[in-house]
């Protein structure tokens, strides 16, 4: 489980997190939605202890993450896999490179077995005859792909953590992306792999997720599920999801 | 830039410059990074290195042999040009080239990773960044820039000879004789301790300085602009106090 206690963060003496508290359990899909530079990729920076928080608890698996030190947050981080915005390639490494790294540097699994299963991770996100392409070769839609495929490779997260995964693609590649999270975390509600997915795209987070927080002013101001989300009286937030009104 | 940031920013530079140096000794060290940074910072600044060293001896020798022929002290220019270059401008001349061009990439490079979360993924994956990426090119500088430095030493010497043959007239076997005479050990140590501290320095600067990069393409153009000035100042201020050091370590005077 995750839970934020009360959590604050300033960048530059400007406040992002202020105060922000909520709690997911890893087989949920959540959507955290806002508007952007509202703190949005802070908060799974913060959940994988990429920063730090100025006060406040981060809890994961009831073990508070603030101040541990690389080593032990190394455990922590095995539970996620992250797929950053734009896909965070390494634009020095192919896409075979970039698949197998975790499975090389981390695992340290054999040749022959890491190639099979970056096969298998390229076959499975449609993008099979990309490996020896290198990033910038690659469109928008495919690099996410990618970073997709890189984020299985190696470990078998409880939960995905996936930020503004649909951002600049276009509609149906959008769609193709969505499918394919909403693929990899299908199954029993109890035993799937959760997900949480930041965006300002609701009509996208309404495809993938089943659970929505709202961010604003660093607190979250709405909790809820679909149904509560559309019958929304708050007047800024109903403004932000009338895309799907 | 308040008091407590500067020295949290000192602090964070003294434990990369550390960890980088002890990550040497680290198993998880790729060699393959290491040859890839050699191959970026030593071979493909050999043209830059070839044409300032060119210049600068050739303008060295001019000048020095200008001033000494109405003296009729010309033929000590060979000795001069020797000692200047082999124990001053060469390495200085040279790391402030390096750190043009392979300091600033370094800061972009690890700047632009930085910006696009890619440092984020290495961490996540429970790899270091500092050894991922900064042992590798700490190694490569350090190996590098004196290679750079005695290959630079060689072509100023010989673009001094050039202009005290040609256009000076002076006897080349006499000039290749006192910049043999200028090859001692005092001279020659001094020479080559500088570039491995230079290389060093511009390093842990560079990479330092692109780790800390934030606020997107503008973020970009502060870190590599911060680690040129940085890597040009720390470059003159520590040849000078290096200096006093080895002049003290090999006795010599001033």
């Amino acid at each position: 489980m995750i839970e934020f206690r009360d959590v604050t963060l300033s960048y530059n003496e400007n406040p992002v997190l202020d105060g922000m508290s909520f709690s997911i359990q890893f087989h949920e899909k959540i959507a955290i939605l806002g508007s952007s530079g509202k703190g949005k990729t802070t908060i799974l920076k913060l959940i994988l202890g990429l920063e730090q928080p100025d006060s406040g608890k981060i809890l994961i698996n009831r073990t508070d993450i603030a101040n541990l030190s690389e080593s032990k947050l190394r455990d922590i981080r095995m539970n996620f896999s992250v797929v950053f915005q734009e896909g965070a390639l390494f634009d020095s490494l192919s896409v075979r490179d970039n698949v197998s790294f975790c499975l090389l540097e981390r695992e340290k699994l054999p040749e022959d077995i890491v190639e099979s299963t970056v096969k298998n991770l390229l076959d499975r996100v449609g993008i099979k005859d990309a490996a020896d392409l290198m990033p910038e070769e690659l469109s928008g839609g495919m690099q996410r792909r990618v970073a997709i495929a890189r984020s299985l490779a190696g470990c078998k997260p409880k939960m995905m953590l996936y930020d503004e995964p649909t951002s600049g693609l276009d509609p149906i590649t959008a769609d193709t992306i969505c499918d394919l999270i909403n693929e990899l975390s299908s199954g029993n509600p109890s035993e799937r792999t959760g997900l949480i997915i930041v965006t300002h795209d609701v009509a996208d987070a309404v495809k993938v997720a089943d659970r929505f927080l709202y961010l604003r002013n660093g607190k979250i101001r709405f909790d809820g599920d679909l149904g509560a989300l559309t019958s929304t009286q708050d007047a800024e937030l109903k403004r932000f999801i009338k895309d799907i009104l | 830039m308040t008091l407590r940031r500067l020295i949290s920013e000192l602090q964070n530079f003294y434990i990369l410059s550390l960890n980088a140096l002890l990550g040497i000794f680290r198993r998880s060290l790729n060699w393959r990074d290491v040859i890839d940074q050699m191959d970026y910072a030593g071979v493909g600044s050999f043209f830059i290195v070839f044409l300032v060293s060119l210049f600068i001896g050739m303008a060295l020798s001019l000048q020095i042999s200008a001033e000494l022929a109405p003296l009729g002290l010309k033929m000590y220019t060979a000795k001069i040009v020797g000692i200047a270059i082999i124990r001053e401008i060469g390495p200085v001349a040279i790391a402030l080239s390096y750190a043009g061009r392979v300091g600033s990439g370094m800061a972009s490079e690890i700047g632009s990773m930085v910006l696009s979360h890619q440092v984020d993924m290495l961490r996540v994956y429970g790899t270091d960044p500092i050894i991922k990426l900064v042992t590798p090119r700490v190694l490569s500088s350090t190996i590098m820039l004196p290679l750079l430095t005695l290959m630079g030493d060689a072509i100023s010497l010989t673009g001094g000879y050039y202009i005290a043959v040609a256009m000076s007239h002076q006897s080349g076997v006499f000039y290749w004789s006192q910049i043999g005479d200028e090859l001692n050990f005092q001279n020659v140590v001094s020479g080559l301790t500088k570039p491995f501290i230079f290389g060093y320095l511009i390093t842990c600067i560079s990479c330092a300085v692109g780790l800390s990069a934030h606020g997107g393409a503008q973020g970009l153009r502060r870190a590599t602009t911060t680690a040129v000035v940085l890597s040009t100042i720390m470059i003159i201020v520590v040849d000078f106090f290096l200096t006093q050091v080895l002049f003290f370590i090999l006795g010599m005077q001033a």
